[in-house]
């Protein structure tokens, strides 16, 4: 039986934006047969002007294609991970559906609102199909990532699959974007609900390993851990590296990425990891994500082999659907950390994810400032959450005995 | 039931309770003190425990607190390593891009944006410097290369004098200098990197020929980038290798400089030959002409006097003297002289300038050989020279003119002849060569000078010998040799000794075309 889903990859480093999204839209294209595709997925550093990037893939798909990405730290195509360039990735299928949302000028006050938002425009784009799974890109600089998250399952449901992330920019914290068709965004989440005769996976590891003895979050406001065992949240880190206040927050970037928070979860295998980004006036812990008072946290090392570890058992899980049928096209969305923890080493983990895959399988990827995908224990029941240092590996195929 | 009712507790006394639930009662506190002593003793063993367990916990602790300092440690030297080797892989890369061109402007431009981000940077720059200007300076700094910059950020951040004096200080040192390092003044270095809007820099010079030409300028606007030694050496490493393929380009570029003159020099002087040759060609053409047109005209009265001479000699118009008939018989002579010489110019003038066709056909050359030492047997006679002949079996005919290749034969057979003294040998040998048969017209007679066998074949040429002296010659002959078995598209040359003989040879193809 023949797929009527057809996924074609494309990477380049043209040192022209327009010429580059050209020539990776391109060869996406060539490998769709030359269809129009109903999807476009870019992600690009942040070296190019976007606008013109959104120029050359509308040159060579036309009017009619949908376009979402975001910006990265770096790309992932087949061949490792590049920290200059643009990938497409278009879907054309006659059995897959998309709804697309985007909503814009996110910020502290409306963002739940952004996320419930942003699902209801998507599911009012889908029409009435059975919804499969949400894929969504947002500001990685939004300070909120886990209440737009929330407000995402609000409107879609607590188990509902979410998979995406949070955009990045080549560490400068400045400036990341979404893509929107031909609209270059920040402070935004765009995606669409995947629905119809498509088949989905998804797996999400990260390999840090707990280190020292758990301690209690006792006071926490959101993103934000005041105290810890009563303590100024910040003393965690000034006990474990003796350092202190301004120590701390000058070694902050290093050590976030290398030492990360890690909340336990009961029944899950691993713990849900949180970077620091800042430390507030009172010493308190600005992370990413959410940190729920009352939750059990320890510092988390990584090292290289248990990263590659993880990697390898994320494919294995995203693989796991696709037993009786093709996966046709996979995205990684690979964490920032994970780049700086394996350096010159890091395509050893694309090769990881390729060799689980298969080696035919078209994949892009990311590298972002945070993950969203869902838990898998009982207890969770799948709920998506916001991560970081992981990587998030989504199938795409078509449902066993279709065509 | 009866008997419970009858029973009251009016009728025991105190004293009889006692009696009756006091040991009960003595049994039951000593069984609660056992059971508090047994808890007690449980509580103890497990604060004890909680104790160890806590003491266990902050043991893990401390070692945890150890394990990251050393690992903290180990990844700074880790990710330091992971830095140079990919910085080194690019480095590799930079460095195959650039053996790729000679063009001085194309180097600059073979650094791309993604060399500079792979190597841990987000901005660079280029610019040239010379013996008058040792830093940047607005509006007049050739800038090379630009990334990450668009113009106005250049002079907003190059602009300020601290910036320059490290540009300054790379030139006049010769050092590659960052804002790791410790002798710069820290306010200095502050006001840098808030004008600049950078997070780290490094600044090296470019050499060429062990002068300082330009400076490379990287920079980092992530703090999560910070930079290290190891990124000084690479970005100097990569400013030896700019300043090795601008010396290449230059290098490449004089000696395209000076080839080209001398392909100028070259073209010059051929077009001269070329107009030299012309000229001559011209020459010879208006000579052939003016030979052809001469002899015709003289050939006509030289008939006449040829046959005036001839009917003289007759006696038909009277009996002559002796003497008159011996004058009239050399008139004779003379004109048969001044004929062959005639025809001679006649021939080689008309094979010069292309007027003559060769009548090719497969010829028999012994045949023609035999014909040839017919018509010369009574020299050979009368010299008492023997003669000899020798066809490889293999030739069988030869395709040539029949009446040139007698002519070469005649004047080849006749000039041996001439110069051999009497009972010598002239042989004719012929073999088979690449694509030609080579002939060999050997004489053992008195050789020629080895300065004067280039000569030989120069029309009027005769050597100055006795033999010459003696006996008269046009010296065309052997130009007409050389005229007619080039125009058979052959070669001749020849070899000699004084005193032993001439070897005279040439070839005729064998194809026909």
């Amino acid at each position: 039986m023949n797929p009527t889903t057809y996924i074609g990859t494309g990477f380049s480093a043209h040192k022209n934006p327009f010429e580059a999204a050209k020539e990776a839209s391109s060869r996406a294209k060539r490998q769709i047969r030359a269809k129009t595709p109903n999807l476009a997925i870019v992600f690009s550093t942040t070296h190019f002007s976007q606008h013109s990037l959104l120029e050359g893939v509308y040159f060579v798909f036309g009017d009619n294609t949908n376009v979402i990405g975001c910006s990265g730290y770096g790309v992932i195509d087949n061949s490792g991970v590049h920290k200059y360039g643009v990938v497409v990735m278009a879907i054309y299928s006659t059995k897959i559906k998309s709804g697309f949302g985007c909503i814009k000028e996110i910020n502290a006050d409306n963002t739940r609102w952004a996320g419930e938002k942003f699902a209801r425009a998507s599911l009012k784009n889908l029409g009435s199909t059975t919804r499969e799974i949400a894929l969504s890109f947002c500001d990685g600089l939004l300070e909120k990532n886990s209440e737009l998250l929330s407000g995402v399952k609000d409107v879609l449901g607590r188990s509902f699959p979410i998979i995406g992330c949070s955009s990045a920019d080549s560490l400068l914290f400045s400036k990341t974007y979404q893509y929107f068709n031909k609209e270059v965004l920040n402070k935004s989440i765009v995606g669409t609900i995947l629905s119809g005769e498509g088949s989905f996976g998804y797996g999400l590891k990260h390999g840090w390993q707990p280190l020292g003895r758990p301690r209690r979050v006792t006071y926490s406001e959101g993103n934000i851990i005041k105290r810890i065992e009563e303590n100024p949240a910040i003393e965690i880190y000034k006990d474990y590296f003796k350092k202190n206040t301004e120590e701390i927050k000058d070694l902050l970037n290093q050590i976030s990425i290398l030492y990360p928070l890690g909340i336990y979860l009961s029944e899950e295998e691993e713990y849900l990891l949180r970077n620091v980004i800042k430390i507030d006036n009172d010493g308190g812990l600005i992370c990413q994500g959410d940190v729920p008072q009352g939750s059990q946290i320890r510092i988390m090392m990584g090292t290289k082999e248990s990263a590659l570890e993880a990697a390898k058992l994320a494919a294995q899980e995203a693989k796991y659907k696709f037993n009786d049928t093709a996966i046709l096209g996979a995205i990684i969305f690979e964490s920032v950390s994970r780049i700086k923890l394996f350096g010159y080493r890091i395509n050893e983990e694309v090769e990881t994810v390729k060799n689980i895959l298969g080696e035919t399988v078209p994949f892009i990827g990311v590298c972002t400032f945070g993950e969203q995908a869902p838990l898998k224990s009982l207890e969770y029941r799948g709920e998506s959450h916001f991560h970081n240092e992981t990587i998030a590996v989504l199938t795409i195929g078509e449902r066993h005995g279709l065509a | 039931m009866a008997w419970l009712n009858s029973l009251s507790l009016q009728q025991f006394s105190f004293e009889d309770i006692l009696y009756v639930v006091g040991p009960s009662i003595i049994v039951i506190v000593l069984i609660l003190n056992i059971i508090s002593l047994l808890k007690d003793r449980r509580i103890n063993k497990l604060r004890r425990s909680l104790e160890e367990l806590q003491k266990t916990y902050e043991a893990l602790d401390n070692q945890a607190k150890l394990i990251i300092k050393t690992d903290l440690e180990l990844h700074k030297t880790q990710s330091e390593l992971d830095k140079k080797i990919s910085s080194l892989y690019t480095l590799q890369k930079i460095s195959h891009t650039l053996s790729t061109t000679l063009d001085e402007n194309e180097i600059f431009q073979k650094i791309s944006e993604e060399h500079i981000t792979e190597l841990g940077f987000d901005k660079a720059l280029v610019f040239l410097v010379g013996p008058t200007q040792t830093t940047y300076s607005p509006g007049t700094t050739a800038i090379k290369l630009r990334i990450g910059y668009n113009e106005k950020d250049i002079e907003a951040a190059f602009s300020q004098e601290y910036i320059k004096d490290i540009f300054e200080q790379a030139v006049k040192k010769g050092a590659t200098l960052s804002s790791i390092d410790t002798k710069i003044n820290p306010k200095h270095l502050n006001a840098i990197l808030k004008s600049s809007k950078i997070q780290s820099f490094i600044c090296a010079p470019i050499t060429t020929k062990g002068a300082i030409v330009g400076i490379l300028f990287v920079a980092s606007e992530s703090s999560y980038s910070p930079i290290t030694t190891g990124d000084k050496e690479i970005v100097s490493i990569l400013a030896t290798q700019i300043g090795q393929s601008l010396e290449n380009a230059q290098l490449f570029e004089e000696t395209w400089r000076s080839h080209q003159e001398l392909e100028n020099k070259v073209t010059q002087r051929t077009r001269e030959l070329s107009a030299a040759l012309e000229e001559v060609k011209a020459v010879t053409k208006r000579k052939s002409e003016f030979v052809s047109a001469v002899s015709h005209e003289l050939r006509t009265p030289l008939t006449s006097i040829k046959g005036y001479a001839s009917l003289l000699s007759t006696g038909k118009l009277g009996e002559l003297p002796q003497p008159v008939k011996e004058r009239l018989e050399k008139i004779n002579k003379h004109t048969d002289s001044l004929s062959q010489l005639i025809n001679n110019m006649l021939d080689i003038s008309r094979i010069e300038s292309g007027r003559v066709e060769m009548k090719i056909e497969d010829i028999d050359l012994r045949k023609l050989l035999e014909t040839v030492f017919d018509l010369l047997a009574p020299q050979f006679k009368e010299k008492q020279i023997n003669f000899s002949q020798e066809v490889a079996k293999d030739i069988s005919t030869l395709p040539a003119d029949i009446n040139q290749l007698q002519r070469i034969f005649i004047n080849l057979l006749s000039n041996s002849l001439k110069f051999t003294p009497p009972d010598g040998k002239i042989a004719v040998r012929a073999k088979k060569t690449d694509g030609a048969v080579q002939i060999d017209v050997e004489d053992t007679g008195v050789g020629i000078a080895e300065k004067n066998l280039d000569k030989i074949f120069g029309e009027f040429y005769r050597e100055d010998n006795e033999i010459n002296q003696s006996v008269k010659g046009t010296g065309l002959g052997l130009s007409l040799v050389k005229y007619i078995v080039e125009a058979h598209k052959g070669k001749i040359w020849l070899t000699s000794k004084l005193n032993k003989g001439t070897t005279f040879s040439f070839t005729l193809p064998i194809s026909k075309a």
